[in-house]
């Protein structure tokens, strides 16, 4: 067989790309799943929710039980500055959290008071489909989880998420965590994070922190699938608000007033 | 040897003249810009290490300078396309000196656009998980996909006009010969060779024209993919493709300007360029008006609070000053000189040009900035300042930018010459020929 030059290099580049394809295919496919959880098969039967029930909750003023529990357990540092603030979960007055229920003549006291706000953990969260590298994706329970190894600080979920859930670690946090807690990871500079429904105890059996620090019983936590969970319970028959349901986020933090 | 010369450069010697004479100016550029590109780089390893803490931007407002560049050096990198690939397939014939520029400018600007992205990374050292744990539901990943397309497909472009030029270096056989030798692949100017570019460039002029329309609209899909107030538009793809060419045609008029300034060049970039172009920015001035005006009527009707409060910060809150700056220096100032023939001098259309780049930067500003300031839950102390790193690292993209610019003239000719030649030999009748084409047939 005679072999021209064209046909040599046409047939050995061929051969070269069929040689690096498969390597090549493997390396930029691999996706590496998210750590296991303890038993996947239990989580997909299950869909946590989280209520507050208002009243309770301003039952006792200045209260920050639920802020300090959380952010002590999470490593969530205070850096001191409005500027580069990191938070979980925080206070924000009614009439801005709930403007569409602001009625100027209903007489009611309540424009002021603080309602606690964290992460949604919508059902269909619009951050999981900004984010380039899946480092936040949600799990088969409804938790929306967090990646801070694989986070590369675009701060695309940041503009994605319309409840302001998320901050970033716009230095390194670390030195200002009063005191570290071992059982749960510290972060980097230049990565994002949020509330994970302390998804570390669940798998540990335990209830989250912020249900499990407030003294008067305002926060609920269980399966939004069984109807004799504790958050079940405490939505049956009462007015419930949710943040911007309009949006079709379809949040599974509700508000019990 | 002195023959030889001329024969090759013939009565196009100044084309060449900033590759063999190096003067004092060229030292002196080349300096400044070194110094500035040094400055921010200083800058950003300042911002490597101290994290973005170093920038003015907050939990509130966490895109700023950055972001905006990226916009903005993208859509100025839409203009190099649009002059040399839309005039070529529209065989306008004054583009032949232009084309060169502009594709540059495409090329270098471009790569800042990618680059400001990576400077505003948290963690740029995991940048590369975009492609290996690429996730395509993200608008972030049709912006890789369709900018590195971009930049490839514009550097061919780029390089398959500059094959005869560099055959013409190789064989005046002064500086670099054996550089020249491996770039000009062999390019003897042969008739088949001819033809064989010509198809190249006519292929790549018409691919590169949908690449772009692509690249910017989905630059504007990174915004108009969210459920932000003010970002969230159906109009925002051809919106920013249009801002796009308004601010890249600018560019190309100042580059132009230096160009014909710096290399003497004005025998070839000649007035007429000026005009020409700046009929055509006119036009864009004119359509970019009409997009801001559509965009924002529209909101204004529909009068939702949470668009409302984002539409009142821009026309009398806290950005007034800048929006309306923005529509000064993008609308009032560069119309009346564009429009009027007196005024639409290479002074003119280069002073209109200045302030179109201007106030295009500062419509990706805030067009990004405010709709940050309120996402749903009202922050009051959302305010942005700039900081000194951001500047920095601003001016040293644009100095990096223009450094290149000035090393590239210094090793290949920035007026394509075989497209010069060729004009002068072939199109002047070939041109005479096609108008024949479409008067009526003689009957004889």
């Amino acid at each position: 067989m005679e072999l021209k030059r064209r046909g040599f290099l046409t047939i050995a580049g061929l051969t070269l790309l069929g040689l690096t394809a498969k390597p090549g295919w493997d390396i930029f496919s691999k996706v590496e799943l998210p750590e296991p959880s303890p038993t996947p098969e239990r989580l997909a039967k299950k869909k946590w929710g989280m209520a507050v029930d208002l009243k309770k909750c301003w039952s006792l003023e200045k209260c920050k039980d639920c802020i300090d529990a959380c952010h002590r357990i999470h490593n969530v540092p205070d850096l001191g500055t409005l500027k580069e603030e990191i938070k979980w979960i925080w206070p924000v007055p009614f009439e801005k959290v709930f403007p569409e229920h602001e009625l100027e003549y209903s007489g009611e006291d309540y424009h002021q008071k603080p309602v606690m706000v964290f992460c949604n953990q919508c059902d269909d969260p619009p951050c999981v489909k900004y984010c380039p590298t899946r480092a936040t994706w949600k799990r088969k329970d409804g938790i929306v989880m967090m990646d801070f190894h694989r986070c590369i600080g675009c701060r695309y979920c940041m503009a994605g998420c319309p409840y302001g859930s998320r901050s970033f670690n716009w230095r390194d946090p670390r030195p200002f965590i009063k005191k570290v807690h071992l059982e749960f990871p510290t972060r980097t500079k230049g990565v994002v994070e949020k509330c994970n429904f302390c998804e570390e105890r669940l798998n540990r059996n335990l209830l989250p922190a912020c249900v499990e620090a407030c003294k008067e019983k305002a926060l609920s936590f269980g399966d939004l699938k069984d109807p004799g969970s504790d958050v079940r319970r405490a939505l049956y028959h009462r007015t419930i608000y949710q943040r911007l349901p309009e949006l079709g986020t379809k949040p599974k933090v509700y508000y019990i007033l | 040897m002195t023959d030889k010369r001329e024969k090759i450069l013939g009565e196009d010697t100044v084309l060449f003249e900033h590759i063999y004479k190096t003067g004092k100016g060229f030292y002196i550029t080349v300096s400044i810009l070194g110094g500035l590109v040094l400055l921010g780089l200083y800058a950003y390893i300042t911002q490597y290490q101290e994290g973005l803490t170093v920038t003015g931007l907050s939990r509130q407002i966490f895109w700023g300078v950055y972001i905006t560049n990226f916009v903005f050096f993208i859509g100025i990198s839409h203009a190099g396309t649009f002059i040399s690939a839309v005039l070529r397939v529209l065989k306008a014939e004054w583009r032949r000196p232009i084309s060169r520029a502009s594709e540059l400018t495409t090329v270098f600007i471009l790569m800042f656009g990618v680059g400001s992205v990576l400077i505003d990374l948290g963690r740029p050292d995991r940048m590369l998980y975009a492609i290996r744990y690429a996730h395509f539901r993200s608008p972030l990943l049709w912006d890789i996909c369709s900018i590195t397309t971009y930049l490839t497909v514009s550097s061919i472009c780029l390089y398959l006009a500059l094959i005869p030029d560099i055959a013409l270096l190789r064989d005046l056989g002064e500086k670099r010969e054996w550089f020249y030798r491996i770039l000009s692949l062999g390019w003897t100017g042969t008739e088949s060779q001819h033809r064989r570019l010509d198809k190249a460039i006519t292929f790549m002029s018409i691919l590169v024209i949908p690449v772009m329309i692509t690249v910017h609209t989905v630059v504007s899909f990174v915004f108009a993919m969210t459920i932000q107030p003010l970002w969230h538009s159906a109009i925002f793809g051809p919106y920013f493709v249009v801002g796009a060419i308004f601010s890249g045609v600018a560019s190309v008029i100042v580059v132009m300007a230096i160009l014909r300034k710096a290399y003497h060049l004005e025998n070839y970039i000649k007035p007429i360029h000026f005009n020409n172009i700046g009929i055509f920015l006119m036009a864009m001035t004119l359509l970019w008006f009409y997009f801001t005006f559509a965009e924002y009527i529209t909101i204004v009707y529909g009068n939702e609070p949470i668009h409302m409060d984002i539409f009142w910060s821009k026309i009398s809150g806290k950005f007034a000053p800048l929006f309306w700056l923005h529509f000064v220096l993008c609308f009032i100032i560069p119309l009346p000189i564009l429009a009027i023939k007196k005024y639409r001098t290479i002074r003119g259309t280069v002073i209109a040009s200045i302030s179109i780049i201007l106030g295009m930067w500062l419509e990706r500003f805030v067009i990004i900035v405010p709709t940050l300031t309120r996402q749903r839950l009202p922050v009051e102390q959302a305010i942005y300042i700039p900081t000194w790193v951001e500047w920095s690292i601003f001016i040293g993209c644009i100095s990096l930018f223009m450094l290149l610019y000035v090393l590239f003239t210094k090793i290949f000719p920035i007026v394509p010459v075989w497209e010069i030649r060729e004009g002068r030999e072939k199109a002047v009748s070939q041109v005479g020929e096609r108008i024949r084409s479409y008067l009526p047939d003689d009957k004889g």
